[in-house]
């Protein structure tokens, strides 16, 4: 994921997270890479395909995993859950967001919105050395 | 028969399974059961209007319903339908 953000920079990366639910944390085992939809810049927006979404569903299954999450990059700022994410999030995945900076992986947070989309609670999120 | 495939976070709210059956002949019927048979899920779904939520995507098979006949959608034997949420976002503020 580290790498999907680091090779799409200066512009927002974004994908799903398969993985399982494990003692009560979800435990992210895939990152699916996908690509940005968004028809303008993509400096500060992302848009993911719905087919695309479908298909990562369907390869969760395939390997006995779920999809449980979606990350995207935010460039040269930091990883909080913007407005812009928030109106346009599903209250039923956790979000990762990745601050990328100046090209190189800077820190992440992950976020779960409410189903109103009014605010999103940070989620406690170990990435250990974030190598990918 | 529909088969509907629930996304993960939603399976708590039928008894833990990845897909439901149901009995009907379109696309709104096989919602409606679903939810009727598992009313937890409907406010997951739809607001409080009836309508599907704004950020709640229906496909049948590979196909999204607004492209079809939306919830006159007709299911014949075999095929699927998935919920997709439209998911964005971005550092961009406003």
């Amino acid at each position: 994921m580290v790498e999907h953000a680091r090779g799409t920079y200066p512009n927002e990366c974004c994908g799903a997270m398969l993985g399982k639910t494990e003692d009560g944390a979800k435990v992210v085992r895939v990152g699916v890479p996908m690509q940005n939809a968004h028809e303008g810049s993509q400096a500060a927006m992302y848009v993911l395909r719905n087919e695309d979404l479908l298909a990562a569903d369907a390869e969760a299954r395939k390997r006995g995993l779920d999809l449980i999450g979606i990350y995207h990059s935010h460039p040269d700022c930091d990883a909080y859950f913007s407005d812009t994410d928030l109106k346009n999030s599903c209250p039923w995945y956790s979000f990762v967001v990745i601050s990328i900076k100046q090209g190189e992986f800077d820190h992440a947070n992950s976020w779960l919105p409410d189903p109103d989309q009014t605010k999103a609670d940070k989620e406690e999120l170990d990435y250990g050395e974030a190598d990918g | 028969m529909a088969k509907l495939m629930i996304p993960t976070p939603l399976r708590q709210f039928v008894d833990g399974r990845d897909t439901v059956e149901v009995e009907a002949s379109t696309v709104g019927e096989a919602l409606d059961k679903l939810t009727s048979q598992h009313t937890e899920l409907r406010r997951h779904l739809f607001s409080e209007e009836g309508k599907l939520r704004s950020f709640v995507n229906v496909y049948m098979n590979d196909e999204d319903i607004r492209y079809l006949e939306r919830d006159k959608t007709a299911i014949a034997e075999g095929d699927t339908i998935s919920i997709v949420p439209s998911i964005a976002g971005g550092k961009h503020v406003g």
